[in-house]
């Protein structure tokens, strides 16, 4: 259980705090509403961008870093297509240090054409690190396009095409900045040794005057319903034939949600799951095997992703990868293997809740979702899940025609 | 001037408290580590064992660390795993240079049948044939793949490199150690070093006495039954070494040295002058190669605690065509440590900040074992910390100075690079 309280500032902010008294440390976690879903098809990685520029100085603190570290603290950021996640972690008395800049960046960053210039290269030099430089590290930017049409998931955080950083305006970037970084568009969380009424006086002392703005209509195009399956096979020098199976699952306020994440734990989370034992364990067709879901806010995906065994072939992991995902859709979980997944997501939680980052980042994303007590209700939802549910929920996600599967052939150099 | 203009008062971290776990004796050598003031339901246990990386020839350490839960004469490892999944364990293992670790982590109400399964997996691990193989094509595939990451590369020939005047340690992966399933020295290496090679357990949670005992009495038997002995006097080449690969967009750099154990009297000094150097966000290299150049996503420095020595280490990737200019700034950089005093205002805001962040190490149950844990096993006790906060606040710009000319000279490196 995370005790927490909320309130709104009358520029739109919305506040958390959450009180622990046992810890010398303070969290300042500042969530903006703004992901790479939110960019324009010609203007992608705008978001993870901003994730740089926010520590190139704001208008009144030309650095960012430096008077936190001075302050004992330390930050850092993530960037997610739904999402982008700002935190500090600093001894609680000098918390003023992190509303200070943190405010001051909320009210307008620095802009200096340096600044842009530089964290182009940074994330240019990201790019070739994470998805170039990398064996099968651009699979990503080939999958997303194949099982997404109309919505920007279609398009990777840092990009669809890293010539659009390499092209952005001082003009896009501040456009982009005046539309979604502003407190109608943020969720603040403040975690530790404070009260109530001294995190009031100090939020309005530092967010309090940022004007407000309207928060910004999001629009996006959806997603037809996929009617086809799709496949793709590219040929890259690595050592394996590797593969990607990906199947639309739904968003992330429904039930149906967590009724997927259960089903994915089951697939292939653990060394017991389904896929592990049969595909490489008995049938030994692959030598790694995972099923995950992406945890995205509109319409995600359940990943299946893993390694061929030399000799095997695409079209035998197929035909047995299918025939797993029919045991799913015929047949009823037996209560043994749904309360073995419900333990360990009950272990997990427990684990989570153990740092105060992992808290007040959690308190801000159920705050978006719609209600930051979400968090306290997660446990009971799961564990009410039905084996009767996760097969009907079987029977929406593995039809064919549901599925993108991206194969990576290997060449040899 | 606005107010905003002024960063608000800031005090400098001067206490911290220090928490002592409670020590019990599995052998005069072999001692578990208790915290148990943890107030939630979780629990962590993790065993220490004498089969790090550098006790075998060939790759075995690493194939026998990845066998240790592959199965017995009665159960598969689909089967021991399922046990763990059902009582919601995670295993977590984990091998270095010197150690391999087994973690646990679960609810402490299962803390005691999960430990059981882990405990008989290991005792009677029979090596079945299917089992082996399997392990065996995952880790060579595995191999393939990092021989791909530049990263991987650097880091494996700079080991090979650094430790050249000592075969156990230099000693670096090679495909062909995946193909050779040689059964016997497995089994001889998994008596030696598991069954007769525990040298360490330490435990958070909120659990009985009577719990403590229980897992002393399961696991105290694989205790080591002499002193563990580790290598010493390391002999490297400063030298420049390049590993080109076709193809890659980025190059891997590696440059290091020999430093000195955790417990010499310039440990702690040094780490101020490494952390200005390349050891937090704001640090000479990254405000240099990152921030300023825009020549890499990352650069980082660090010191590396070994049981008889230590080492420095600078890590980067960065743009192939960049490397050269890359490699002329951390020349530049350590030269400007040697011939100019660090200005107040940065020595300043070091200290702050590592005082801040040695907060932060001591936030909590886990963290504190953590760091009790990382003394003594050097040998060292909790009065490290309390130095370290008075050396860090008294360190001068002379000190540090003296300090960079004594180990930073650039013709002192190892350097290698990949890509």
């Amino acid at each position: 259980m995370i005790d927490f309280n909320r309130f709104k500032l009358e520029n739109g902010l919305t506040v958390l705090h959450h009180f622990d008294p046992t810890t010398p440390m303070a969290v300042i976690n500042t969530l903006y509403d703004v992901g790479a879903r939110d960019e324009s098809e010609d203007k992608t990685g705008f978001a993870h961008l901003f994730e740089h520029l926010m520590f190139g100085g704001s208008v009144n603190i030309p650095d960012f870093d430096a008077p936190l570290q001075n302050a004992g603290g330390e930050s850092n950021a993530f960037t997610s297509n739904d999402i982008t996640n700002y935190y500090n972690v600093l001894p609680v008395q000098n918390i003023e240090t992190a509303l200070w800049l943190e405010s001051d960046r909320m009210l307008s960053l620095g802009f200096t054409p340096k600044s842009l210039e530089v964290q182009r290269n940074v994330v240019i030099e990201e790019f070739k690190q994470r998805y170039l430089n990398q064996p099968y590290g651009d699979v990503w930017l080939e999958l997303r396009p194949l099982a997404y049409h109309k919505h920007p998931y279609k398009w990777a955080t840092i990009g669809k095409n890293i010539q659009h950083i390499e092209e952005a305006t001082m003009d896009d970037v501040k456009a982009f900045f005046k539309a979604h970084y502003h407190p109608a568009n943020a969720i603040l969380c403040i975690a530790g040794n404070i009260s109530l009424e001294e995190t009031k006086r100090l939020v309005e002392k530092w967010y309090g005057d940022i004007p407000a703005s309207l928060k910004p209509e999001r629009i996006l195009p959806k997603e037809p319903v996929q009617t086809e399956f799709r496949e793709l096979t590219i040929e890259r020098k690595v050592p394996n034939d590797a593969f990607y199976y990906a199947f639309k699952m739904p968003e992330r306020r429904s039930f149906e949600y967590y009724v997927t994440d259960i089903i994915s734990d089951a697939l292939g989370r653990e060394k017991s799951s389904r896929l592990y034992f049969k595909l490489k364990k008995e049938l030994k067709l692959v030598t790694s095997i995972n099923a995950y879901i992406t945890g995205s806010l509109d319409e995600g995906l359940l990943i299946i992703d893993g390694k061929l065994s030399d000799g095997a072939s695409f079209e035998d992991l197929d035909a047995a990868l299918w025939s797993l995902l029919e045991e799913l859709k015929t047949e009823l979980m037996p209560e043994t293997e749904a309360s073995k997944l419900l333990i360990k997501i009950r272990t997990v939680k427990e684990f989570q809740e153990q740092g105060l980052l992992n808290r007040a980042m959690n308190l801000c994303n159920y705050e978006l979702l719609g209600d930051a007590n979400g968090v306290n209700e997660e446990n009971a939802l799961y564990q009410s899940i039905t084996p009767q549910q996760i097969k009907a929920v079987a029977n929406q996600l593995f039809k064919k025609e549901n599925t993108s599967v991206l194969r990576v052939k290997s060449i040899k150099e | 001037m606005s107010f905003r203009s002024q960063q608000p008062e800031t005090k400098q971290v001067d206490h911290i408290s220090f928490v002592k776990p409670q020590i019990f004796d599995i052998t005069q050598d072999v001692k578990l580590l208790w915290m148990q003031e943890v107030p939630n339901e979780t629990v962590r246990l993790d065993l220490f064992f004498d089969a790090g990386i550098t006790r075998g020839g060939k790759s075995i350490p690493a194939i026998v660390h990845s066998l240790l839960l592959s199965g017995t004469n009665e159960l598969s490892s689909v089967e021991i795993h399922e046990k763990i999944d059902s009582l919601g364990g995670f295993l977590d293992t984990d091998i270095s240079f010197e150690t391999a670790v087994v973690s646990i982590y679960c609810l402490r109400e299962h803390i005691r049948p999960i430990s059981n399964i882990v405990a008989n997996a290991i005792q009677e691990l029979s090596f079945r044939d299917n089992e082996v193989e399997d392990v065996l094509r995952s880790m060579k595939q595995q191999y393939a793949v990092n021989q791909q990451k530049v990263k991987y590369v650097a880091q494996q020939q700079f080991r090979k490199q650094l430790f050249a005047s000592n075969t156990d340690y230099s000693t670096i992966s090679e495909e062909s150690d995946y193909d050779d399933i040689s059964l016997f020295s497995f089994k001889k290496f998994w008596k030696e070093h598991y069954l007769n090679g525990l040298t360490r357990m330490t435990l958070v949670g909120n659990l009985e006495l009577d719990d403590v005992d229980a897992l002393i009495d399961l696991f105290g038997k694989w205790a080591v039954d002499s002193k563990v002995n580790y290598a010493n006097g390391f002999e490297f080449q400063a030298q420049r070494l390049d590993f080109p690969k076709d193809g890659a967009v980025q190059c891997a750099l590696r440059m290091g040295r020999f430093l000195f154990h955790k417990s010499s009297p310039d440990y702690i000094d040094f780490q101020v002058l490494n952390t200005i150097l390349g050891d937090y966000f704001g640090s000479r290299l990254m405000s240099n190669i990152r921030e300023d150049k825009g020549y890499t996503y990352g650069i980082g420095t660090g010191v590396m605690d070994m049981n008889e020595t230590g080492y420095f280490v600078i890590v980067t990737e960065v743009g192939k065509e960049v490397l050269d200019k890359t490699l002329h700034e951390i020349k530049f950089e350590l030269e400007r440590l040697q011939t100019e005093l660090v200005p107040e205002d940065e020595l300043n805001l070091v200290k702050n900040y590592m005082l801040g962040q040695l907060l932060k190490s001591a936030d909590g149950p886990y963290a504190m074992l953590d760091m009790y844990n990382s003394v003594d096993m050097y040998n060292l006790d909790l009065s490290f910390y309390d130095d370290a906060i008075q050396k860090v606040k008294n360190i001068t710009a002379v000190r540090i100075q003296e300090l960079a000319k004594q180990y930073l000279n650039f013709e002192d490196f190892l350097i290698i690079t990949a890509g």
